[in-house]
């Protein structure tokens, strides 16, 4: 027990230790954002304002009517929990293929699709916008949300974690009479809720912050994702610090609720799967 | 009627299972990769194929691409007097170091912050939150704030410890800010994905080890690691991959330099095919095909390392 | 279990509805340009894309046939997207705004529509009505391409207080030469007050590159940057570095500016709304600083209305887009008002755009003269290879003779390899 304590102690120290440094950027951020432009760029440092200003939020918010951001905002709400939902049932089924299912070229295929992950898609641009184009999708929001979810590392994650299940689970449910789909549906899917809570979390933050693609997709200013719009408040030559740390901060804001309620979630679910390994 | 449909599939995978024998063709498995096998086909198979084939060509991205066979990878891999050959050697070797420098700390970190917040201290849950919080911000918003943070002029950093460090445009300073930046924006995933494993670890296992008197250390080496090898090995893979793929940090913090000692390959690839110049784009795609086997031989040497463990 | 699994299939049902929903109902209403819509491309986010949408509000107001519908893209965005719809041949804008240097590329790739048989019915748009350093760019091999919307340069603040303690009567001829600076320099020294900001090193070295007599490219053709003038004008810029009198690697020249520590700062006209945040700070505009009085240059580029070309834009369109060219040469004092020159001598004349501070380039031919574009093909990537050398090599990280031959080295084989056949 004496040990113990002396171990927490540590991992308190050690934490504290971080969260300093941890936090430091984010204090920054946000009371800069109750700065003023000329504060920022005119005055050495100092920790607080000079004089506290909300223009800022009410410039990024309200400031441009040609800026639509309650539509911006709304357009990436749709856009990443259909991506989000798109890509858990994909992934899902296809983790359990490659970890659960015997057929031939198994290894092959997924190492396959590992390979050609690896491939920066620098010069991919041209030819997927070919496609979305083909499929009529420019200025669609299915151009935003469908091509995330052919990415292959959410597949990798599931099947490591499902290769942490074992065999045994299948074969018990499988001598009672199961199938395929109901192993898969009925013991697997909720005993890798953790990580399926884990890939929601990754790909809605992903799809909520990526901003090349839609931008280069949506050439209307009502259809686009809030961060691609958001960037058009940046002006061309020169960087406004005050709004541009503000607007960081307001497009965080979804992303950090749905992470406090998936926090709660996948804590819970992560004391059911403890009694599976080990 | 969408039960309907569940109940028929689900006849037809056990069907399968009755009728066929031992050498059956088993159509089922390809029910469930089937659906992303289509989507990666469409939207990431073909994009590179094409990416790959341009790689071949001279193109400008406006005209047609014209099939000029290897010249390309003859010229950035054999013609030492080109330019492109040094960008090649140099952006490599830059995006070699950068991953050399973030991708143990990006592993080490999120595991201790993880094996920390294991022992459920009081306040958890904020402590997770905010080291997971950095993640959530865009590439622009982290690189505008620690270009603040580490300005000379108006920076905190310089302000407190009463120095004037370049921090963006000197070594090692560059490298070092390069570093720290991507700890502190990227680690939250790795971290989560720890956690996740972590609390995976079944309390018997640590209950016995400490019966034959094995410390915390012990304990963590012997019990924790082999635990959690599965998901160590995806970050190492993942996060290498990712840095490997750094673009955003060097490019709006130190701009690459001083004198392009930190301009990484992707840099070279997006000046030659989206720069302010006409495009280059073969150059581009050959460069980036070199990134892509680099990335690929390396992480075939991460597994095979990381498996051989077993 | 059962449950869930109704709930999962439910979900994916709601989200194949709503999918198959937006599709049907965006596919109609696609950004594409309808028919008598113009569809008009510009790189003005920020400040200064309100007042272009000021302008296109107003003269959608009058009730054209065609109305104008702004789409502003960030810059790096848009030069990324035009390749992309140019080859897919859809969603081809009506109208665009590019910079001047990238027309001539756009021009040997035959992607633009000539203006010339358009100009036909708008006799105002011509040579003489505009500023020549912009209307000259739309010009090549006998045929028009492009219409200028304003001349932008880059120029050199000054803190008016300042200028007063240190270097009373270097203003008297309107032009502040390097050798003044250094002067002024020296005796501020010991207030802790720099004399000039090194900012943006790209247009600093090609201004004082120029009138050293360089120029980044002899015949249209080839580059010349590893040059003696080249030589000399980074030599300067160190010499002022080494002599302190120029901030620190690493210091922020704006803020030293707008804090009074600078008197004197190298910016473009477009930087004024930012200069004028510092509220106690007094500041004049000047032409760029001089090596000597007798040749004036101002760094400046252009921003230049083309058209792709696109098979599906009728006669009638492209008269509508003459149409709102026309109003925006007669209508320009909006965009001047966003800190730009522009191109069109019609809103030169208005007292209230002569009242401005950037107006003094464009006041007379003179000092339109010394308005240089650096036209040339491959500006970018001279461009590119002048980011990477002026600043290295003036703060003595890079040897000036190498960082010249390495930077001509890579923009000859960055041509070389374009031209492969």
């Amino acid at each position: 027990m004496e040990k113990k304590r002396i171990s927490k102690i540590v991992a308190v120290i050690f934490l504290l230790l971080m969260v300093f440094i941890w936090i430091v950027p984010v204090l920054y951020t946000m009371i800069s954002s109750f700065k003023s432009e000329a504060d920022i760029q005119t005055n050495a440092f100092t920790i607080l304002p000079i004089n506290w200003v909300i223009g800022n939020y009410q410039d990024v918010l309200f400031g441009n009517t040609s800026a639509p951001v309650a539509k911006w905002f709304m357009n990436s709400l749709i856009i990443s929990v259909s991506q989000t939902v798109l890509v858990l049932v994909i992934v899902s089924l296809a983790g359990y293929g490659y970890s659960r299912m015997k057929f031939k070229g198994r290894d092959a295929i997924f190492v396959f699709l590992m390979a050609t992950m690896m491939f920066p898609a620098v010069v991919n641009l041209i030819p997927l916008y070919k496609i979305i184009d083909t499929l009529g999708w420019v200025n669609n929001y299915l151009a935003a949300i469908v091509p995330g979810a052919a990415g292959v590392f959410n597949i990798f994650l599931i099947r490591q974690f499902m290769q942490g299940i074992p065999k045994e689970f299948d074969e018990s449910a499988r001598v009672d009479g199961a199938s395929d789909f109901q192993i898969f549906f009925k013991l697997i899917l909720p005993l890798i809720r953790p990580v399926l809570t884990v890939v929601a979390l990754f790909t809605f933050t992903a799809s909520w912050n990526d901003f090349l693609w839609p931008s280069i997709v949506f050439n209307d200013v009502e259809k686009m994702p809030i961060t691609p719009g958001l960037q058009l408040l940046q002006g061309m030559y020169a960087l406004d610090v005050a709004h541009a740390l503000t607007g960081a901060l307001v497009a965080i804001v979804p992303t950090f609720i749905l992470y406090l309620f998936t926090q709660k979630y996948f804590m819970e679910s992560l004391s059911l799967s403890s009694g599976v390994k080990g | 009627m969408i039960n309907a449909g569940v109940n028929k599939e689900l006849k037809m995978s056990s069907g399968i299972e009755k009728h066929s024998g031992k050498n059956r063709i088993n159509f089922s498995p390809y029910l469930y990769i089937g659906p992303h096998l289509i989507l990666f086909a469409i939207f990431f198979l073909f994009p590179t194929l094409y990416g790959i084939y341009i790689s071949f060509t001279n193109w400008d991205l406006i005209g047609d691409p014209e099939f000029v066979g290897f010249a390309n990878y003859k010229e950035i891999l054999f013609n030492q007097d080109s330019t492109f050959y040094d960008q090649l050697r140099t952006g490599l070797g830059n995006t070699f170091k950068f991953v050399l420098f973030t991708v143990p700390a990006c592993i080490i970190v999120p595991l201790l912050l993880a094996a920390g917040l294991n022992t459920k201290p009081k306040g958890m849950k904020f402590f997770q939150a905010l080291f997971y919080m950095p993640t959530l911000f865009s590439v622009s918003a982290v690189m505008i704030i620690f270009s603040m943070l580490y300005s000379v002029s108006f920076g905190p950093l310089n302000h407190y410890l009463n120095v004037e460090t370049n921090w963006l445009a000197t070594q090692p300073y560059a490298w070092i800010t390069l570093v720290t930046v991507t700890v502190w924006w990227t680690i939250g995933a790795n971290m989560i994905i720890y956690q996740a494993a972590l609390n995976g670890i079944s309390k018997d296992l640590y209950e016995a080890a400490s019966m034959d008197g094995a410390n915390s250390i012990q304990r963590f080496f012997r019990i924790t690691l082999p635990s959690i090898r599965a998901q160590i090995l995806y970050t190492v893979v993942i996060t290498t991959i990712a840095q490997f793929n750094v673009y955003g940090q060097p490019l709006m913090l130190t701009k690459g330099g001083p004198t392009s000692s930190t301009t990484v390959l992707l840099m070279y690839i997006q000046e030659n095919a989206f720069g302010s110049g006409i495009s280059i784009a073969g150059i581009g795609a050959a460069l980036a095909v070199i990134l892509g086997l680099c990335i690929m031989v390396v992480s075939a040497i991460q597994f095979f390392f990381l498996r051989q463990r077993d | 279990m059962r449950k869930i699994s109704v709930l999962m299939f439910s979900i994916l049902f709601v989200v194949m509805m709503a999918l198959s929903g937006c599709s049907s109902t965006s596919s109609g209403s696609g950004g594409s340009s309808s028919a008598n819509e113009i569809v008009y491309w510009n790189p003005f986010t920020g400040p200064d894309g309100k007042n272009m949408e000021q302008i296109v509000n107003e003269y959608n107001k009058t009730n054209p046939k065609f109305k104008v519908k702004n789409v502003s893209i960030k810059a790096d965005d848009m030069y990324k997207k035009i390749p992309t719809v140019v080859n897919s041949g859809k969603g081809i804008p009506d109208l665009t705004i590019v910079h001047a240097e990238r027309i001539k590329q756009f021009v040997d790739n035959d992607l633009l529509t000539k203006y010339d048989d358009k100009l036909a019915d708008h006799p105002e748009i011509k040579a003489e009505n505009y500023v020549p350093a912009g209307w000259n760019i739309g010009d090549l091999n006998g045929s028009r391409y492009s219409v200028p919307l304003d001349v932008h340069s880059f120029v050199m603040y000054y803190n008016k207080d300042l200028l007063e303690k240190y270097a009373p009567h270097a203003l008297d001829d309107n032009v502040i030469t390097f050798d003044e600076i250094k002067a002024a320099g020296e005796l501020a020294k010991k207030d802790k007050i720099i004399g000039i900001g090194i900012t943006w090193t790209r247009p600093i070295f090609l201004s004082i590159y120029n009138q050293l007599g360089g120029d980044i490219t002899s015949d249209g053709e080839t580059p010349t940057l590893n040059t003696p003038e080249a030589k000399k004008a980074l030599e300067l810029l160190k010499g002022l570095v080494d002599d302190k009198i120029t901030n620190k690697d690493g210091e922020d020249p704006g803020q030293l500016f707008k804090s009074g520590k600078a008197i004197f700062f190298p910016e473009g006209i477009w930087m004024q709304n930012s200069v004028n945040e510092a509220k106690n700070l007094k500041w004049g505009l000047t032409s760029f600083p001089q090596i000597s009085p007798d040749k004036i240059v101002n760094w400046t580029s252009s921003h230049q209305f083309v058209m792709f070309k696109d098979k599906n834009r009728s006669e009638e369109k492209t008269k509508g887009i003459m149409d709102f060219l026309d109003y925006v040469r007669e209508n320009s004092l909006p965009w001047a008002k966003a800190g730009q020159n522009p191109a069109a001598l019609a809103t030169l004349e208005n007292p209230e755009y002569q009242n401005l501070p950037q107006s003094f380039l464009v006041k007379n031919p003179e000092m339109q003269n010394t308005l240089k574009i650096f036209d040339y093909k491959y500006n970018g990537f001279v461009a590119e290879e002048v980011d990477k050398l002026v600043g290295d090599a003036i703060y003595g990280k890079l040897n000036i003779d190498k960082g010249l031959k390495s930077a001509q080295k890579a923009v000859e084989d960055k041509i070389a390899t374009n031209n492969k056949k």
